[in-house]
C-alpha cells in the first residue's frame, strides 16, 4: 500500500517535472529581437516669395493633417512696461478676426473636425491646427484671416483681457503653475526671459498700441515658418498657402540679440503662498547658457532620465516608493535660443514638504557628485531610445516635436541624428553634464497653502516668503527663532 | 459621396474570420485580421509598418455586471491585481520591465469589459507577451497582495469621494436608471463589499473570468506576420482553456413611466440635477442616429446645448455633461448639470428641454448635420491614432459588434444618418414618460 502511494507520487512528481520542463522558457524573459529600423519622415523645405519658409512632412496613415504656423516673437520679446504682449497678441489673433467672430471660429473649427491650440514659449510663438484632411482650404483660410484680417479693436481686446484674467485666476490655484511661474522669475530675474512669468496684474497693462506694435514687427511671413503634416506634397502645400498668404507683407526685421544666462550665485528656498490648495509643489531649477560648449544635450537628457524621467527614477523611487512624501517627483530638461533649463517638480504631502526638499537637494547632490553605474545609464538610453518613436506615434505630437525642432533649428542635430547622438553619450560625458546642473547653488521653489504650513516653515534654515504675486513678504531664519 | 462608393466597395472583400480585411481605399479603415486558438482565445492582428513600435491589448469579457451582489468591486480590484506579480514575473514587475525599454502600459475596466494594454518597440513584443499570457495562466493570488490592493482601493475611494461632491448622487440615479443589481451599482463598489471579500471570491472570479475563452488578444503595430503567430503559439495556445463563464444577462425591459426624484446632498456647492432617457433600441440604425444627435447637443463648444448653457454672456450652468451610456445591452442618454448659481437651477432643467423640443419641431441644417459627422470622425480618428489606440479599440469593438467582420462598414452607418433620422429618435426617445430626473438639492 505504502509502496503504491511512492509509486503514484513518483508518477505524479515525473508529468509535473515533465509539464514545467515543457514550459521552461516561461521562467525568464525572452530576449529582444534585433532592433528595426526607426525611418523618419523626411523634412522639405521651400520658401515662398514673400520669405514665408514652408515645411512639408508627408503621413498618410490618418486622413488628419497638422498645420503650423511658428513667428519668432515669444515672451522675452514682449516690451518690457508690458509682460504677456506675446501672449495677447496670439489669443487676440485666434479669438476674432475683422471678418469672423468668435463663435464663427469656433463653429468653423469643429465644422471641420479640427482644434487649435496656440503656444507662447520665450522665443516663439506656435499656432497649431489639427483638423480632417478634406478641409485644409478652410484652414489655411482661416489661418489668413488671422494674420492678414486681426481684430486688435478695443472690444475683441477688452473679452481676451476678461478671458485671460479668469484662466490666471483658475490657474493661480494649482501650486504647480505658481511654484513654476516664480521659478522662472527668480532663475530669469533681469532677462528677457523673466517675462515667462508674468502674472494676472499684467493684463491690465496690455493696450492696442503695444499689441499693434508687436504684431506689426513679429508677425511678417520672412521671419515666419509654416508646417504642414499628412497626405500633402510640396507643390500643393506651396501652391495653396501662396495662394492664401502672398499679400502677406514682408518687414524689416532684426532679432535684438539675447543677453547671457547668469545663474544664480546664492542657494534660495523660497515659499509661496496658494491659499487652499490641499497639496504642495515643489520645483528646484538650475540654468545654464545655451552656448556653453560643456553641456551635451544628450548627456543631459540621460541625466534627467536617470534623476527623474519616470516611475522608476531615483526621485520618484525615493520620495514615492521609499518614503511615501510624494505623489509624484519627476525631472525634465529643455532649450531655448540662450539657455537650458534643468528642472525638478514634485507634488507632495503639506505635512512632507521639508523632507521632500531636503531629499530633492541630496538627490541632485548625489547625482552630480557620485559616479553612476553603467547599468543605470544603460538603462536610461534604452528608455530613451525605445520611448522616441511611441512619443511621436500621435499627429499631435508628431506636430508639437517638429515645430521644436523646426524652431530652433535642430533638424540636423536633433530629427536625423538622435539615435546615434543617445548611443553615443558616456558615463563620463553623463557625469560632467550632471556636475553643471547640480554643483551651482539650486534654487527651490515650494507653493501651497501657508495656513496648513507655518510650523513646517520654520523646518527650513531659511525661507524667502511670497504672496501669489509673487511680492517677497519675509524671510525665516532658524537660528533666530 | 465618392467615399460612400469606396465604402460599399470595401463590403465586396470582407471576409470571413481569420483573413485579411482589405480596405485600403477608404482612408478611415486599417487592414486587421482575425483568427482563435484552440483553448478559445480571439486573436486580431493589426499591422501597421510606420514605427518600429507594437502595442498588446489584452481584454477580458469581465466587469461589474459580472459582480454578485455582496460581491461589489470585484472587477476593479481584479484590475488592480493583475499587476501583483505571476509566478514568473515578481510583483510589480510588469511595469518595470516595459518601462525599462521605453514603453508605456495602462489598464481599465468598465462595466463589462476589463482591457490591459501596453506599448513596446518592436524588438520587445515577446516580452509582453510573455508577461501577459503569465498572468492569464498564473496570475499570483495571495492574502499579501488582496490586503495591499484592498487597501489601495479603499484610498481611491476615499479620494474620488472627496473630489466629486456629486458621487453619491450618480450612484442614486444609476439605480433608478438600471433598477437591478448587476447594472446599476457602480464600478468602484461598495466599501462594505470590498472589505469582506475573501481571498476565495477573487479566486473564483479570476478563474471564471480570466480565462483564454472568455478574452481577446490584440496585437497592432510593427510585427513580422510569421513570427508573431510563433510566439502566440509559445505563449497563449498552451493555457489551457478555462469553463464557459456562463453568464447570460437577466431579460430586462425598460419600464415607460416618468420617475422624479430629490435628494439632498451636504458636499453639494451648487444644485444639480441628472437626467436621462432610456433608450430601448427599436430600430438598428437608431443608435447611429443617436450618436450623431449627441453630436449636435453636446459635443464641442458650437453644440446646441452647450451654446445654451455655458454661453460665456450668459452662462446659467457651472457644469455639463452627456452622452449616450452603453452598459452591455442596456442605453441610456445621460445628462448632468451643476447650476451656476442656486436660482438658476430651474432655468437649466427647462433650457434642456426647450432645446430637445426645438429638434422635435425643426430640422437641423445641413451645415449643423455636417458638423457634427466631421466632429465624429475626428473622435473616431483619435480612437485609432496610435498602434496601442488601435489595439484597444479592436478589442472593444471586438465585444461591441455582433460580428468583428462589420466594423470597416461602421462608420459609414454614421455618415449616412439624415436630419430626419435624428427628428426621428429626438421624437421616439426624449419624452417625458421615457425620462428620469434626480435633483440635488444643498443643504
Amino acid at each position: 500500500m505504502k509502496k503504491s502511494h511512492i509509486l503514484l507520487g513518483l508518477i505524479l512528481s515525473a508529468v509535473a517535472l515533465n509539464a514545467a520542463g515543457q514550459e521552461r522558457y516561461r521562467r525568464v524573459p525572452p530576449p529582444p529581437e534585433p532592433h528595426q529600423e526607426l525611418k523618419l519622415p523626411v523634412i522639405e523645405t521651400k520658401p515662398l516669395t514673400n520669405g514665408l519658409r514652408v515645411s512639408v512632412v508627408f503621413r498618410d496613415d490618418l486622413p488628419m493633417m497638422s498645420l503650423q504656423l511658428i513667428i519668432p516673437g515669444g515672451e522675452s520679446a514682449s516690451p518690457d512696461r508690458s509682460p504677456g504682449t506675446a501672449s495677447c497678441v496670439a489669443h487676440l489673433i485666434t479669438r476674432s478676426t475683422q471678418l469672423r467672430s468668435a463663435s464663427d471660429i469656433e463653429e468653423l473649427l469643429e465644422s471641420i473636425g479640427g482644434s487649435l491650440s496656440v503656444t507662447t514659449l520665450e522665443d516663439f510663438t506656435i499656432f497649431t491646427f489639427l483638423f480632417l484632411d478634406d478641409y485644409l482650404d478652410q484652414a489655411l483660410n482661416l489661418l489668413g484671416q488671422m494674420i492678414l484680417k486681426p481684430d486688435f479693436s478695443e472690444k475683441a481686446l477688452k473679452s481676451v483681457k476678461s478671458i485671460l484674467s479668469l484662466d490666471y485666476l483658475d490657474r493661480e490655484k494649482d501650486p504647480e503653475f505658481v511654484a513654476y511661474r516664480h521659478m522662472i522669475r527668480l532663475l530669469f530675474k533681469n532677462h528677457p526671459y523673466e517675462k515667462m512669468g508674468f502674472t494676472r496684474d499684467a493684463v491690465k497693462n496690455w493696450n492696442q498700441k503695444d499689441l499693434l506694435e508687436f504684431f506689426d514687427r513679429y508677425y511678417r511671413p520672412d521671419n515666419a515658418h509654416l508646417i504642414l503634416m499628412g497626405r500633402i506634397q510640396m507643390d500643393t502645400a506651396t501652391r495653396k498657402a501662396s495662394g492664401v498668404l502672398n499679400t502677406w507683407q514682408p518687414g524689416e526685421f532684426s532679432p535684438k540679440p539675447l543677453p547671457p544666462i547668469i545663474p544664480p550665485q546664492k542657494e534660495k528656498i523660497c515659499f509661496i503662498d496658494v491659499p487652499m490648495a490641499k497639496d504642495c509643489a515643489i520645483y528646484l531649477g538650475s540654468v545654464f547658457p545655451s552656448t556653453d560648449a560643456d553641456i551635451d544635450p544628450p548627456s543631459l537628457s540621460v541625466v534627467s532620465q536617470i534623476l527623474g524621467g519616470t516611475v522608476n527614477s531615483r526621485l520618484f523611487m525615493n520620495l514615492r516608493e521609499s518614503k511615501a512624501y510624494a505623489y509624484f517627483a519627476f525631472s525634465e530638461v529643455a532649450f531655448n535660443k540662450a539657455s537650458g533649463l534643468f528642472c525638478v517638480r514634485a507634488r507632495v504631502a503639506p505635512e512632507f514638504i521639508y523632507p521632500s526638499a531636503q531629499e530633492i537637494l541630496k538627490e541632485t547632490r548625489r547625482i552630480a557628485r557620485e559616479p553612476i553605474s553603467i547599468s543605470e545609464i544603460d538603462q536610461a538610453k534604452s528608455y530613451l531610445l525605445g520611448n522616441f518613436p511611441i512619443a511621436i506615434e500621435r499627429l499631435s505630437a508628431l506636430a508639437e516635436k517638429m515645430s521644436e525642432i523646426m524652431a530652433y533649428d535642430r533638424e540636423n542635430d536633433y530629427w536625423n541624428k538622435y539615435y546615434q547622438q543617445i548611443l553615443l553619450v558616456s558615463p563620463e560625458k553623463v557625469f560632467e553634464a550632471a556636475q553643471k546642473c547640480f554643483l551651482q547653488p539650486p534654487l527651490v521653489v515650494i507653493a501651497g497653502d501657508k495656513s496648513l504650513l507655518v510650523d513646517r516653515l520654520n523646518e527650513f534654515e531659511s525661507i524667502e516668503v511670497y504672496d501669489i504675486k509673487g511680492i517677497h513678504q519675509y524671510t525665516t531664519n532658524k537660528e533666530k527663532q | 459621396m465618392v467615399k460612400k462608393k469606396i465604402g460599399v466597395a470595401s463590403l465586396a472583400i470582407v471576409m470571413a474570420a481569420g483573413t485579411l480585411l482589405a480596405q485600403t481605399a477608404d482612408r478611415y479603415a486599417f487592414p486587421f485580421s482575425r483568427s482563435q486558438l484552440r483553448n478559445g482565445l480571439q486573436v486580431i492582428l493589426a499591422q501597421d509598418e510606420a514605427l518600429p513600435v507594437v502595442s498588446v491589448a489584452v481584454a477580458y469579457r469581465v466587469g461589474s455586471i459580472h459582480e454578485p451582489p455582496g460581491k461589489s468591486g470585484l472587477a476593479y480590484l481584479m484590475e488592480h491585481m493583475m499587476f501583483s506579480g505571476s509566478a514568473d514575473v515578481p510583483p510589480q514587475q510588469h511595469f518595470n520591465n516595459i518601462n525599462r525599454v521605453g514603453g508605456n502600459l495602462n489598464a481599465r475596466a468598465s462595466e463589462d469589459m476589463s482591457i490591459f494594454y501596453q506599448t513596446v518597440p518592436s524588438n520587445q513584443l515577446a516580452l509582453i507577451l510573455w508577461m501577459e499570457s503569465d498572468r492569464m495562466r498564473y496570475l499570483e493570488i495571495n492574502e499579501d497582495s488582496l490586503e495591499q490592493t484592498r487597501k489601495e482601493l479603499l484610498d481611491v475611494m476615499r479620494q474620488r469621494k472627496s473630489a466629486d461632491p456629486y458621487q453619491e448622487n450618480q450612484f442614486s440615479f444609476d439605480q433608478l436608471l438600471y433598477m437591478d443589481f448587476p447594472y446599476s451599482h457602480s464600478l468602484l463598489g461598495s466599501e462594505d463589499d470590498l472589505r469582506n471579500l475573501t481571498l476565495d471570491d477573487v479566486k473564483n472570479f479570476y478563474a471564471t473570468y480570466y480565462v483564454p475563452n472568455n478574452a481577446v488578444l490584440c496585437i497592432s503595430g510593427n510585427f513580422n506576420k510569421a513570427r508573431v503567430k510563433e510566439l502566440i503559439a509559445r505563449y497563449f495556445e498552451t493555457i489551457p482553456r478555462g469553463k464557459d463563464p456562463g453568464f447570460v444577462p437577466e431579460p430586462f425591459k425598460y419600464t415607460k413611466k416618468q420617475v422624479i426624484k430629490t435628494e439632498e446632498n451636504p458636499l453639494a456647492l451648487a444644485p444639480a440635477f441628472y437626467m436621462g432617457f432610456r433608450l430601448s433600441l427599436f430600430a438598428p440604425n437608431d443608435l447611429y442616429s443617436l450618436t450623431i444627435l449627441d453630436y449636435i447637443l453636446m459635443r464641442g463648444r458650437s453644440s446646441r446645448m452647450m451654446r445654451r448653457l455655458l454661453n460665456p454672456d450668459n452662462k446659467i450652468a457651472y457644469q455639463l455633461d452627456a452622452g449616450i451610456e452603453r452598459r452591455r445591452n442596456r442605453f441610456a442618454y445621460k445628462i448632468f448639470v451643476v447650476a451656476n448659481n442656486p436660482f438658476w437651477i430651474n432655468q437649466c432643467q427647462s433650457a434642456v428641454f426647450s432645446e430637445l423640443d426645438k429638434l422635435k419641431s425643426a430640422y437641423p441644417s445641413e451645415a449643423e448635420l455636417s458638423k457634427a459627422k466631421n466632429m465624429f470622425r475626428r473622435n473616431y480618428l483619435d480612437r485609432i491614432a496610435t498602434t496601442q489606440d488601435k489595439a484597444a479599440f479592436l478589442c472593444e469593438e471586438y465585444f461591441a459588434l455582433p460580428n468583428l467582420d462589420e466594423l470597416p462598414l461602421e462608420l459609414e452607418k454614421y455618415m449616412k444618418v439624415t436630419n430626419t433620422d435624428v427628428v426621428t429618435v429626438v421624437h421616439r426617445y426624449f419624452t417625458i414618460d421615457n425620462s428620469l430626473i434626480l435633483n440635488v438639492r444643498t443643504k
